[in-house]
């Protein structure tokens, strides 16, 4: 355990402080305290557990992952910390650009958690990477509160390990908290790291979890939250343990590559690529990596199941990969791997779509058509499948009614 | 005169030249910082009582909450006068992000810079794509500017409401203002709404009530209009906060006819939005200032503003810094400089020439003193200052902090060496004095405010008008935040109705084809975010960055002391704050302060990520190995 004690005191605490407010009455109050006052619910449908604390910590974090949880809506943020959720605990959160209580009120929360002084179990989300204050000498790379006693800058990395072992859970939220992301990229002159880098592969939480991780440069809001909501659900007996994979992830969300499920898929399939920013196919050769990064936007999308990368024109740069950003860079140039499969579903793909022509052209008639001329007023005059393509629908129709009676 | 402080002049034909005077033009003569209240010295114990008031009280607020990122700011309060009478604003967070863009694929920069802020990724990539496009040489098509702009549109639909719905709000909610003026309330729970037509709130206190944190109406409501911003924001830019489909020269985005559709049927949700938060801000600005004019000195501050514009016109943007006055005055959010309220300046080259950055009191070393700098002149032989972005080198040095020596990871931008604050209110202020948008339907300037009509959604076709501030304080602040999303409303709907324009004609087109260039380039990006003033500088050689630097609004508004010894825009704003809650003194809340304070709209993701220069990093506790870089 690293020791605190680098920081010289305050220079400027020179005249008597404000008071601290206690009173838990008072909006102003350290949560802790308020959240006393609430009478707990007592629905009939309620699991043994009623209120969880959470802790919502930074470190080296742009804040995108507070707002892409702040933005998601399978449940939405609010529902969880008004209860709305029948079943799931209250969640009372502790966070800078949330909490309305500020400074040494909003510190209290942390101290009191760190000092086992909470009336109800708390989980610690982090968002962003671990610097090393190491390599700050006297200084701080993330100063987080000050000691009330001392006045002693205290670091957000401390909190993290005064807290983790008394927390039920630790998530590290975001490629920066999982993997170390950007701040952690070639370079690196704090050197930034992971949660689970940081406390290591021997740690468990009071619920006995190592580091739950839930990548992504910012991630899909709805994949934090729901993660966060999937394991209260089974805190209180609702539904089964989340399955996580071996590097911690919910394996349900990030198993798949998200090029399984992009809308661009069958242009692949089909051998078509996009050439030029703004084409609607593949964007493989403009440097998309989706084909082998774990991720779920294509089928979620990023907003309320709007957005995501391919589906708008974007190419995926391996944004929740323990590889990003290095492994990935420069990002727009096509990865060496696509030339193989590329060249292979061009000519495969080709192919199938040029047959694939064919069998439309005749799914595009009506029976009704069949020997006439289109109804359309749309159209020019346009002709029936003749000679060889309208065999092929023959031949096509025939294997395809063999077991019921005929050809239409 | 432009410059009152620097050592530039203007010729008969315009031209910026040096004075010289013998010596370093630039030359800065450090003063000791200002301090307001001398604190007693320890030990000595013989500071006079009169030195210092009676009854200070030290507050340490660390950290700042409901702001983005990380803020501390350190105020005395004098309870005998009932006012804050000194300040120290703090960014508590290094994480040496442009360290780590050396050497990269320029390209890459639109990404990796994106991830400097994760509350306005949007502005980042693109400011960056656009200095990447300056160095390239390269002009996105309309559409694809078209685009960007709409897309920006967007990012500030979810930015506005944010701050006032889930940051600024409950500190004007009747849950706070209960515990800290009683009297208020009753007050409020008596006075008509002046926009209950509007908005449907009878009362001041019903709006209060609905600005209650968590649980009030406007609150949750905030939350939700985020949502339909962003939203907007991913039909253009495809990812949320962070964009994928930003590339040099325009975007990637794949534009079908129903990306204008949609994007048009959330915007009309937008407009009556935008009625009902100019309404109920100004019934409560205007219900504070009324009930106690010393209101009007929460966060006052003289009207010293910076801007750089943004949404450029699509006929006019050529990307280059040579015409970057005239794409830059084009814009329909004017760039400027504001000095006392009278515009200075609204030329980008003017702006940029102007710009030091200053790192007296800030965790890093000045790098002046370790060699020659890089640039003397700006592309078109404009001076620039050795302390200018481009010339930055940064060496980080984290030690305690000391009020008197370094205490904070932000540095200290200047514009002429004075202090300059940023933020969308400055943008319509900027965009009100320069007078000279093309006339459309939608937005024009009154000459001392903006008058923008808002079409009929579920409300009818409003004409909302915003007036300039006669005292820049945390109400205006709000205030103008609160119309400044009718103001982006209005842009946007000029915006899309080009959009359909170059739809209707074919032009559909959004990306220009680049190669990377191999030899030596700059580009200068010069944008706006949510919260105002945003550039990306870079330099580039044989397909690589050499150097990427990027300044922030709320680098200018959090900054520390300057070497002159004058404070930042927040510690101003602070200063001389009076303490107006009716309890005694054991409940004060400081809850002014931090009206002050969050009316800036403080985000610090983005404020200590800056200008590396060249990557040069000294450690002095330290094991690495890297250092032998
Ligand atoms: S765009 Fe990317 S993820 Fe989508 S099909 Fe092509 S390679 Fe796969
Ligand atoms: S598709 Fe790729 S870039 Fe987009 S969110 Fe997923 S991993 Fe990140």
């Amino acid at each position: 355990m690293v020791q605190y004690t680098k920081v010289p005191d305050h220079p400027h605490n020179e005249n008597p402080l404000l008071p601290l407010i206690t009173d838990p009455a008072d909006p102003l109050a350290p949560i802790a305290l308020r959240s006393t006052l609430l009478e707990p619910n007592t629905d009939q449908f309620q699991g043994p557990l009623e209120k969880v604390y959470l802790f919502w910590i930074v470190g080296a974090s742009c804040d995108g992952c507070t707002i892409a949880v702040t933005g998601a809506t399978h449940p939405r943020l609010e529902d969880l910390l008004l209860g709305r959720v029948p079943g799931l605990p209250r969640v009372e959160l502790i966070h800078t650009v949330v909490s309305v209580e500020s400074g040494p009120e909003w510190t209290e929360n942390l101290r009191m958690a760190a000092a086992g002084e909470l009336d109800a179990p708390f989980l610690i989300c982090w968002e962003g990477s671990i610097m090393d204050e190491t390599y700050s000498g006297d200084g701080y790379w993330m100063g987080l509160g000050e000691d009330r006693e001392t006045g002693r800058q205290i670091t957000s990395l401390e909190w993290l390990d005064r807290m983790a072992p008394k927390a039920a859970a630790v998530v590290a939220v975001g490629t920066c908290a999982t993997w170390g992301g950007i701040p952690a990229a070639a370079n690196n002159p704090t050197n930034a790291k992971g949660v689970m880098d940081h406390l290591g592969k021997d740690y468990r939480s009071t619920l006995g979890l190592p580091v739950v991780n839930v990548p992504g440069c910012s991630p899909v809001g709805d994949n934090i939250i729901e993660t966060a909501a999937a394991a209260l659900l089974f805190l209180n007996g609702l539904a089964p343990l989340p399955e996580f994979d071996e590097l911690g992830r919910p394996a349900w969300l990030f198993t798949e590559t998200v090029h399984r499920h992009c809308p661009r898929a069958g242009y692949y399939e089909e051998g078509v690529f996009a050439e030029e920013y703004g084409d609607k196919e593949c964007l493989v050769e403009l440097g998309c990596w989706g084909p082998v990064v774990q991720c779920n936007i294509a089928e979620r999308g990023i907003v309320d199941g709007h957005g995501g990368c391919m589906n708008m024109g974007g190419i995926c740069i391996g944004c929740t990969m323990p590889g990003f950003p290095d492994k990935f860079a420069p990002f727009y140039a096509a990865p060496p791997g696509s030339f193989l499969s590329g060249t292979t579903s061009r000519a495969v793909g080709g192919f199938i779509r040029r047959v694939r022509r064919l069998t439309m052209h005749d799914k595009q008639r009506s029976v009704r058509w069949q020997d006439d001329e289109l109804p359309s007023g749309w159209a020019r005059y346009k002709t029936q499948p003749v000679g060889a393509e309208k065999a092929v629908h023959r031949f096509y129709s025939k294997v395809q009614h063999h077991n019921d009676g005929g050809s239409q | 005169m432009c410059f009152k402080n620097l050592p530039i002049e203007f010729d008969s034909s315009g031209k910026a030249r040096l004075i010289q005077s013998g010596g370093d033009p630039f030359a800065v003569t450090t003063s000791p910082i200002r301090q307001y209240v001398r604190p007693t010295e320890g030990g000595s114990g013989g500071a006079s009582p009169s030195s210092a008031p009676p009854r200070l009280r030290e507050w340490s607020i660390d950290p700042v909450t409901r702001v983005a990122g990380a803020l501390a700011v350190h105020t005395t309060l004098d309870l005998e006068n009932r006012k804050a009478v000194d300040a120290y604003s703090m960014a508590m967070l290094f994480r040496g992000y442009e360290i780590i863009l050396q050497g990269r694929d320029p390209r890459d920069a639109i990404d990796i810079s994106s991830r400097a802020c994760g509350v306005c990724g949007g502005v980042h990539s693109t400011v960056s794509s656009m200095a990447i496009e300056q160095a390239f040489g390269i002009v996105p098509p309309p559409l694809g500017v078209v685009v960007r702009n709409l897309g920006e549109c967007a990012e500030m639909f979810y930015d506005h409401p944010i701050h006032l719905g889930l940051l600024a709000g409950p500190d004007y909610s009747t849950a706070l203002v209960q515990m800290t003026n009683p009297e208020l309330v009753v007050m409020a729970e008596q006075t008509p709404a002046k926009n209950a037509h509007i908005h449907g709130y009878k009362t001041v206190k019903d709006i209060m009530d609905a600005m209650n944190p968590l649980e009030g109406e406007i609150y949750l409501e905030a939350l939700e209009y985020t949502r339909i911003g962003r939203i907007m924001c991913t039909l253009m830019f495809g990812k949320f906060p962070h964009p994928s489909t930003l590339v040099p020269g325009g975007v990637s985005t794949t534009i079908t006819t129903s990306t204008f559709n949609e994007f048009y049927a959330q915007l009309a949700k937008i407009f009556d939005y935008a009625k009902r938060l100019a309404g109920w801000w100004d019934d409560i600005c205007d219900f504070f200032l009324e009930a106690d004019p010393a209101y009007e000195q929460v966060g006052a501050r003289p009207s010293n503003l910076i801007q750089t514009g943004i949404w450029d016109d699509p006929n006019v943007y050529d990307a280059t810094y040579k015409n970057i006055d005239t794409w830059g005055n084009a814009r329909y959010s004017a760039p400027g400089v504001i000095v006392d309220g009278k515009l200075v300046t609204t030329d980008l080259t003017r702006i940029n020439m102007g710009i030091e950055e200053f790192v007296e009191h800030s965790f890093y070393e000045d790098w002046t003193k370790k060699g020659p700098v890089a640039f003397e002149t700006d592309p078109l032989g404009n001076p620039l200052s050795p302390y200018h972005m481009m010339n930055k080198v940064t060496i980080p040095r984290p030690e305690g902090k000391n009020f008197k020596e370094k205490y904070t990871w932000d540095t200290a931008p200047r514009w002429d060496r004075m202090s300059m604050e940023t933020g969308v209110y400055g943008r319509m202020w900027t965009t009100a004095l320069a007078d000279n948008l093309q006339p459309n339907d939608f937005l024009n300037s009154t000459g001392d405010g903006l008058r923008m009509v808002m079409p009929r959604h579920e409300l009818p076709e409003m004409v909302l008008e915003w007036k300039i501030p006669k005292v820049l304080n945390a109400f205006e602040r709000n205030r103008g935040r609160a119309y400044g999303v009718a103001f982006t409303a209005s842009i946007a709907m000029i915006n899309l109705m080009q959009a359909f324009e170059y739809w209707r004609k074919g032009e559909t087109k959004t990306a220009t084809k680049f190669k990377v260039p191999q030899d030596e380039r700059v580009g200068y990006g010069y944008w706006e975010a949510g919260r105002g003033y945003l550039s990306h500088h870079l330099h580039m050689d044989k397909g690589k960055l050499l150097n990427y630097q990027i300044n922030t609004p709320s680098t200018w508004n959090a900054a520390p002391r300057d070497p002159f010894g004058e404070p930042g825009p927040y510690e101003e704003a602070i200063v001389d704050t009076p303490i107006l809650e009716s309890v005694s003194d054991d409940n004060i809340k400081g809850i002014d302060i931090l009206r002050a304070i969050r009316s800036f709209d403080p985000c610090m993701p983005c404020t200590t990520h800056m200008d590396t220069g060249r990557g040069i990093i000294t450690r002095e506790v330290n094991s690495c190995s890297c250092t032998l870089e």
